[in-house]
């Protein structure tokens, strides 16, 4: 039995140095045991196991190099992201799968291995675009000039799959996003990431929130209430970090009078 | 920004909610460029929805209208001439900075501009061109933009139009001549016809052909042309509604039509049914419109579920389908061609693909379903798999249809009418 222990999260690159010198020393998935920083009781099990040593790869292990199909590499950059424990198990599971039992392994919708890791790659996906979607700048000042910061909670280490996509859509705007385990700093030219961040830095107001509000208010149809449709694409958990969520309760709540009234206005003639 | 903007945006907000269309759909790739100043990007799929309201519609875009002034006295428009509802105009610059104001904090894809018709068609059209054009070149914005443009406007202002904005619209709200005559006079079903046709030209040459020089013309609405079709305001029924949908896909290339249950609004006029149409009935519409563009159905096959010319509400229109051509069921997951695989009511078209994926391996079996998630109660009696086939009094009980009917959905003012 050998244990590895990954240090960093989300933990990709850690997790693809670990298993090419497993890979290399032929050690079968069972043999194993993959320690995580957020999942400290593995410590329990490891008892009388050694550590895997990994080294930078040697230039004829490169040359050695396994080749997998690029799904399998998509597959695991945001299943890897997850918060489960066993996430790095599965994988390395499915590679040694990929190489020593098919390689068609990936397209097998029904085996048991290929559904988890497509379910956390799924629900890391999900988080993510949530991320786009839901998360919300404050204007501040730092030395003189413009500087957005949005506080955001993902559910997983999601932050990373879409650091392209706010480099790329606020290009020339510095900004800054917090999450509780890391923080993204851009200043319009380079990337800083930092770990356990500094909430404090977060805004307590912005000038163009109330815009905001008066907008989702009045682009509001008291007619069509939906409320489980709002839901399931907005549930609950993401509306503290929302500011247009706290007006929700009162727009539900006076949705149908306001709706009965222009009825009842239009049948008396109005 | 001060208070009497935020009094104009609550009433050119609120001006502009009763067109369904929120998406901001599919316009290619695009992003500010090393070393410009701009701001904004498309990433390449559907845009991203930033929020949603308590009607389960999603905060995609900025929508509001550039002023809800209007000469004309269209009756299903709460901003109709004869109308006594707030009146409000932004400027250019407002509008310019709600945009960018919104982007930057993440709250929006990008600008969905409508307006009311004050003057005249062109001078209404002429200022919205200013704003989008105000948005690309002065601030580079590389964001999303709709722009509705207006029916009779010059054909020059349309031209300039599309050459900043991602999508353009005309809506044609009332399928039928005879229905515009009584609630939209002003409103001409040819010259929209007309307008689109122009659109579809314009932008199949940008897409298509090069300059003498060989370069490519710059991008005309990319994003296509879409449109809506009020639903129960007049008493067009689906077939006619799904026809007109099915030549506005056919003839001029259409994106998407929206359709939009009409609802109650405040300041009606008296032309107007009292009664909101369900919201059940715009819902089989797009099930409907669906199947016609990405499940291979005929309108007449659609039509063949229905009862007479309208939907049926009980079941989803391919649930429908599929009840009256029982003859072809049970489909045998294992052996069916694409085409019949995407017929089977609960099977959609990602299923579909898993489904042909597998079967390159090996067989279907039950079990596998089950591990696919698939709706086994509704799938259970079109299918077979290996080791499974419905009981042939499955497919032919009466009570089929009984047993797969949706309970029917609570309406706002059910008790009422």
């Amino acid at each position: 039995m050998k244990t590895i222990s990954i240090t960093t999260v989300p933990g990709f690159d850690e997790w693809r140095a670990a298993a090419r010198v497993a890979l290399a020393e032929n050690l079968h998935p069972s043999q194993l045991l993959w320690r995580t920083p957020d999942c400290p009781q593995n410590d329990l099990f490891t008892g009388g196991s050694d550590q895997l040593i990994v080294r930078p790869p040697t230039a004829s292990a490169i040359r050695q190099q396994v080749k997998v199909p690029p799904a399998f590499m998509s597959l695991c950059e945001a299943a890897l992201c997850h918060r489960d424990s066993g996430r790095f198990e599965i994988c390395y599971r499915i590679l040694w799968r990929l190489l020593h039992e098919n390689r068609e392994l990936l397209n097998h919708k029904t085996d048991s291995d290929v559904i988890k890791a497509t379910a956390l790659a799924k629900a890391v996906r999900r988080d993510a675009y949530k991320i786009s979607a839901f998360l919300r700048f404050r204007k501040t000042e730092c030395r003189g000039q413009e500087h957005f910061v949005a506080w955001y909670e993902p559910e997983h280490y999601s932050l990373e799959l879409k650091l392209d996509f706010f480099k790329t859509r606020f290009k020339n705007m510095c900004w800054s996003i917090l999450t509780p385990y890391r923080a993204a700093h851009w200043n319009t030219e380079v990337l800083r990431l930092e770990d356990n961040p500094e909430p404090l830095i977060y805004p307590e107001q912005d000038e163009v929130e109330s815009y905001w509000l008066s907008y989702y208010e009045n682009t509001f149809n008291p007619a069509r209430l939906k409320v489980k449709a709002m839901q399931s694409q907005m549930p609950k958990k993401y509306w503290h970090n929302l500011p247009e969520a706290r007006l929700i309760k009162g727009l539900i709540r006076d949705a149908e009078p306001r709706a009965r009234a222009m009825l009842d206005k239009a049948e008396g003639g109005d | 920004m001060s208070d009497k903007l935020i009094a104009k945006l609550a009433v050119l907000s609120d001006a502009a909610k009763y067109d369904a269309s929120c998406a901001s759909g599919t316009a290619g790739k695009r992003q500010a460029k090393k070393g410009d100043k701009g701001i904004g990007s498309l990433t390449g799929g559907t845009g991203i929805c930033h929020s949603f309201t308590p009607d389960g519609r999603c905060i995609s875009l900025l929508k509001i209208l550039m002023t809800n002034y209007c000469i004309y006295d269209c009756h299903y428009c709460i901003n109709r001439i004869s109308s006594d509802v707030k009146r409000a105009r932004f400027s250019v610059q407002e509008v310019v900075d709600l945009t960018i104001n919104f982007y930057k904090r993440n709250y929006i894809e990008g600008l969905f501009l409508s307006s009311g018709i004050i003057q005249s068609p062109d001078y209404t059209m002429e200022s919205m061109v200013r704003i989008a054009k105000a948005l690309r070149l002065e601030h580079g914005f590389r964001g999303y933009i709709h722009l509705k443009t207006i029916p009779n406007a010059a054909v020059e202002l349309q031209n300039e139009a599309g050459l900043y904005a991602d999508r353009l619209s005309i809506n044609v709200e009332l399928p039928t001549q005879a229905g515009l005559n009584k609630y939209a006079p002003e409103k001409d079903l040819l010259a929209i016809d007309g307008a689109m046709a122009s659109m579809k030209e314009k932008i199949d040459e940008h897409k298509n052909s090069t300059t003498y020089t060989g370069k490519r013309l710059p991008r005309f609405s990319p994003g296509g042309q879409s449109t809506q079709m009020i639903i129960g305001a007049d008493g067009s029924n689906d077939k006619t509604i799904l026809t007109s949908s099915v030549n506005l896909y056919d003839q001029h290339k259409l994106r998407r039509v929206y359709y939009s249950a009409f609802s109650p609004i405040d300041h009606a006029s008296q032309l107007l049914p009292l009664k909101p149409a369900p919201l059940i009935r715009e819902h089989r519409l797009y099930q409907a419109d669906w199947l016609l563009r990405f499940y291979d159905f005929k309108l007449d096959e659609i039509l063949q579920g229905a009862n007479g010319d309208m939907l049926d509400m009980q079941h989803d229109p391919k649930l429908a389908w599929a009840l009256s051509n029982r003859q072809l069921f049970p489909v045998d997951l294992n052996r069916a061609d694409q085409h019949l695989l995407l017929r089977v009511p609960g099977i959609g078209a990602r299923t579909v693909q898993k489904i042909l994926t597998i079967r390159r391996h090996g067989q279907l079996r039950w079990a596998d379903l089950v591990k696919l998630r698939l709706p086994l109660q509704k799938i259970k009696p079109f299918i077979s798999v290996v080791d499974y086939s419905p009981s042939a009094k499955l497919l032919e009980t009466d009570q089929l249809s009984a047993r797969m009917a949706q309970p029917s959905q609570m309406q706002l003012f059910g008790g009422m009418v």
